[in-house]
């Protein structure tokens, strides 16, 4: 990787990001509204299973494959795998979020590139034969930027980690330290799940994660909500 | 054969010759073929075919809906064995409306030789209307099971499809000790993927009670209710509310491309789960139907 993509993926791993990562809790605001987790240590178990349950069998599959389409130049192939992870992804919130974090990124990076690419994805957002979801369009991105697959893959669980530890700072009494220990902590299994995407085929996407999406659906009706998700 | 494999994680189990009944003897290849159609005002079974263990035994009338005809689909053997291999296909013809299920729970009996297997075609024709809600599946101690469901619905049409997955006979403390079990459910509309569900557990792989997963519950419901032309955010509501005071866990979204909506339960029994995903199950069909789901028990 040159030097500009390994800044560009420091750049895009930033929680100074600004595409809404502080609105979103992927559920974890549910599970701490009904006492299931209350303290740092119920949390590294359940970013787990995020990651090892969701992230790694579906949003990793399908960024890896909209990284190669994009490489390829292959619109198609990107919004094939887009429509995809949006038909997998079953709790309405979960898609919600995926897609404004998805659009948001895809907006600043059409501000700061002249990508052709880009905006040709965002008219096929706009006549809803795509979605924009968020690792899709991460996956393009960090394509784009020269950053290799795997390093994007890295990527998006650490941007994914430090965002929930983020909501979890503002829901729970969590500390700095423990914050940076529980990081430290799932770098093995940010890893395994990295390696695991890998040898997935777009048809192999299998997100699983019953207790998880039921927390995000009644989160949708929930009365005390700090997050949209 | 290898390349046969359903999935991956199946390929070494595929290699594996079964002992006793060999995979395709009698009793071993199930096949069961239904399709429902309109005569006379109301839904009839046009045609049917049963290849052992599947066996018939007509159509039932008791629907509080007067159009919607009941099959009960019964096995003749104790459940599904190593090298078992069952073919379902459910067609259900434009305007007609039918209800089908199993007459009791499918045990996933031990296997130390190759898996079990079940595919399962399901179409609905346009303003058809087809619930497949089978008893739930009882996966024993190293069970190897793996299950295909694709449904195609034509416009207008509407499927209520069921799952429940019971992970042991759990009154004997066997909880969690299958080998393993993936299913997957594909709903298509036209052309288009509407959704698709996959449950992948492999208890040794992966503990299914971490955080996330299972949790604390043992039992795990699902009901799908795809009707894409109704209005879904309402009834994803609706179906929220009915199922928010049961025992079992339980909650409803809105399915991708406002397909329908989804009810997902976690429960300690069986019948928690059961009594949850009946609640939605009878709040759907007054909703879509005009008609509230039947009760009683089947044996």
């Amino acid at each position: 990787m040159t030097q500009s993509s390994t800044l560009e993926a420091f750049r895009l791993a930033d929680s100074f990001l600004p595409i809404g990562t502080y609105s979103i809790s992927y559920g974890l605001e549910q599970f701490v509204n009904e006492d299931r987790i209350t303290e740092a240590d119920d949390l590294q178990p359940l970013l787990e299973t995020y990651l090892r349950h969701q992230l790694g069998p579906a949003d990793l599959v399908a960024l890896r494959a909209a990284h190669e389409a994009a490489c390829d130049a292959d619109l198609d192939r990107i919004c094939a795998v887009d429509r995809r992870l949006t038909a997998v992804t079953l709790a309405a919130e979960l898609r919600t979020s995926a897609q404004q974090s998805g659009e948001r990124l895809l907006s600043l990076q059409r501000d700061l590139r002249d990508e052709p690419l880009l905006d040709r994805f965002d008219d096929q957002i706009a006549s809803g034969s795509a979605d924009g979801n968020h690792a899709v369009v991460l996956g393009v991105t960090t394509a784009l930027a020269g950053i290799e697959q795997r390093t994007a893959c890295l990527l998006c669980c650490h941007g994914f980690v430090t965002g929930l530890l983020g909501a979890a700072q503002r829901l729970l009494s969590v500390g700095h330290t423990d914050a940076q220990q529980i990081l430290a902590d799932l770098q093995e299994t940010i890893a395994d799940v990295v390696a695991d995407s890998a040898d997935r085929s777009t048809d192999d996407m299998t997100p699983f994660a019953p207790s998880i999406d039921i927390a995000s659906a009644d989160h949708e009706r929930a009365d005390r909500r700090l997050f949209a998700s | 054969m290898a390349s046969n494999a359903p999935h991956p994680s199946f390929a070494d189990y595929a290699t594996e010759a079964v002992p006793q009944a060999s995979v395709g003897s009698p009793g071993k290849d199930g096949i069961l073929r239904l399709r429902f159609a309109p005569t006379d005002g109301r839904t009839a079974l046009v045609e049917d075919y049963a290849r052992a263990p599947f066996h018939l035994s007509g159509t039932l009338a008791h629907d509080p809906h007067d159009d919607v005809a009941t099959v009960f689909v019964q096995s003749a053997t104790g459940g599904i064995a190593q090298g078992d291999r069952h073919d379902v296909t459910i067609d259900v013809d434009p305007g007609a409306f039918a209800h089908v299920s199993t007459q009791s729970s499918t045990k996933v009996q031990s296997m130390q030789h190759n898996y079990g297997a079940a595919e399962l075609r399901l179409s609905v024709g346009q303003g058809g209307y087809l619930e497949y809600l089978p008893e739930p599946t009882i996966l024993h101690a190293d069970a190897r099971f793996h299950q295909d469901l694709s449904v195609e619905l034509a416009p207008e049409s509407i499927a209520v499809l069921g799952d429940i997955i019971v992970p042991g006979r759990l009154a004997r403390g066997e909880r969690f000790e299958f080998e393993r079990y993936r299913t997957r459910v594909r709903v298509r509309n036209r052309d288009r993927l509407l959704f698709e569900d996959t449950t992948h557990l492999a208890p040794e792989e992966g503990d299914p009670t971490a955080p996330g997963l299972f949790g604390d519950a043992s039992v795990y419901g699902t009901l799908f209710v795809v009707a894409p032309e109704r209005e879904t955010d309402a009834l994803s509501t609706s179906l929220h509310d009915a199922v928010s005071g049961c025992t079992a866990r339980a909650a409803a979204t809105e399915l991708p491309i406002e397909a329908g909506v989804v009810v997902r339960a976690l429960g300690d029994r069986a019948e928690t789960v059961d009594a949850a995903l009946h609640a939605a199950w009878d709040r759907a069909r007054s909703t879509l139907l005009g008609a509230s789901a039947p009760v009683g028990r089947k044996c």
